[in-house]
């Protein structure tokens, strides 16, 4: 799995990640993201090599939105504020609590399900929970794991469009899905 | 104070003919337990034999030096029995677990022999040893519980873990909420059993000391002592054997060592 395999990022890319199943799409973000260790070579982040110092530095600037929905239980508001009142978000806990109505507005989900417990959001909603979770923490740097396999195909063109043209992000994103922006610049990393 | 009424041999026998209950049970309902039931009864009939003999050797003596060793086996047992039942490997944690037990039930009990019951000599064998089972016995089931609830449900729920580093969480913040739980895991059969204290059950302590001689009312302060210094050494020791053994487990990228589980998959 991921042999002889090399690749870069320039801030502001925007990367699909594409390749059949169990080729290794979700264990790249692992190793990125320091879950697991490559037997051989090294990952760079910022010019610095991935270790175990620069790792945590990495996971304070990355947002990630997982495939795996297992995010948590109890009151979703409650979950916002407990990811706001992490020591590395604090700073921005007003400004995003307040840009918060916004988000769930965008994504197509009612002010009332804040007062819901995340056990009883469907599929769909856990995962665009996910997303707002991620872009409250004011990040720019995004690594996206099928983030919109549980939405239909308008909310999908809608996660996307936010992701794939805002100039400030860098994206790195496994999709299958076929809509991409017609104006954004694409590179596409397959694995095979 | 009058101790309780001895047993004769005679009494010892009329047991073990009641012990043919139990074995009728098993026999009837034909339950493959008759062997392990025997074996059980004898080895309990003696190691408490063997109990008996060597505190009435401790309590005649009542030297402090005898006294700490005994306590300190006591707990070396203890802590023993919670990594074995915890599933965790015994050479990773037994470090630890000892010193947590060590730190939080010797506070506990010379806490209580000093400022509850205001003893002179803190650490008799009479109050030590027998105040010290009582505590250690509890924590010993609560950390059980907690600790190896913690571990396991790290592993179990792993992603919820990365995703909360991802978030950009310490170790320490993404770990809380495994502690919390734990916790709650570990101390609610305390809480539960001190809500129905003295009406569904009554305690052993306070039956120990009624069949020995103390007026009702005199036991149910100890009860109440110990209860809240059960609960005390519960969450010291607890606390004290995560805040030990996280450090171990972990490596710097705050991923879990699966070698600490002895049934590692």
């Amino acid at each position: 799995m991921l042999q002889d395999f090399s690749f870069d990022i320039q801030p502001g890319d925007k990367v699909i990640v594409s390749g059949r199943s169990g080729i290794g799409k979700t264990t790249l973000f692992r190793l990125l993201l320091g879950f697991e260790k490559p037997d051989n070579g090294a990952i760079y982040f910022e010019n610095q090599m991935l270790d175990e110092t620069t790792v945590w530095k990495l996971r304070r600037r990355v947002a990630y939105v997982s495939q795996d929905l297992n995010i948590g239980r109890g009151n979703l508001q409650a979950f916002f504020n407990e990811t706001l009142s992490i020591k590395a978000n604090l700073q921005y806990k007003n400004d995003s609590l307040n840009g918060l109505n916004g988000l769930l507005d965008y994504f197509n989900l009612p002010e009332t399900l804040l007062q819901k417990n995340i056990e009883e959001l469907s599929g769909g909603e856990r995962q665009r929970v996910a997303i707002i979770n991620a872009l409250l923490l004011k990040r720019t740097i995004f690594f996206l794991d099928e983030i919109t396999s549980a939405l239909d195909k308008s909310l999908k063109s809608k996660v996307l469009d936010y992701f794939l043209l805002n100039p400030d992000f860098t994206v790195l994103s496994i999709s299958h899905d076929n809509y991409l922006p017609a104006n954004a610049t694409i590179k596409t990393l397959k694995l095979d | 104070m009058n101790g309780a009424q001895d047993l004769s041999l005679f009494s010892m026998i009329m047991c073990g003919i009641l012990l043919l209950v139990p074995l009728l049970g098993v026999w009837y309902l034909k339950l493959d337990i008759a062997r392990n039931l025997l074996v059980s009864t004898l080895r309990m009939a003696v190691q408490l034999i063997l109990v008996g003999f060597f505190l009435q050797f401790v309590f005649r003596y009542n030297n402090w030096l005898l006294n700490l060793v005994w306590f300190l086996t006591m707990i070396a047992v203890a802590a023993f029995s919670v990594i074995k039942n915890s599933n965790l490997k015994l050479h990773h944690f037994v470090g630890p677990v000892s010193l947590s037990f060590i730190l939080s039930n010797f506070f506990v009990v010379l806490y209580f022999n000093y400022f509850i019951v205001n003893l002179n000599f803190i650490l008799d064998a009479k109050y030590m040893i027998a105040i010290g089972g009582m505590v250690l016995g509890n924590s010993l089931r609560a950390n059980i519980v907690g600790l190896g609830d913690f571990y396991q449900s790290i592993r179990k729920d792993e992603q919820l873990y990365f995703y909360k580093l991802s978030l950009g969480a310490t170790r320490f913040e993404a770990l809380l909420h495994f502690a919390k739980k734990s916790f709650l895991a570990a101390m609610n059969p305390t809480i539960a059993n001190m809500t129905t204290m003295g009406i569904v059950s009554l305690p052993g302590m306070m039956t120990g000391q009624i069949l020995g001689g103390s007026v009702p009312l005199v036991a149910i302060k100890y009860q109440i002592a110990i209860m809240i210094a059960i609960l005390a050494s519960t969450v010291l020791s607890i606390s004290l054997c995560l805040f030990f053994t996280v450090g171990k487990s972990f490596d710097k990228y705050g991923i879990l060592h699966k070698t600490i589980f002895r049934n590692n998959p």
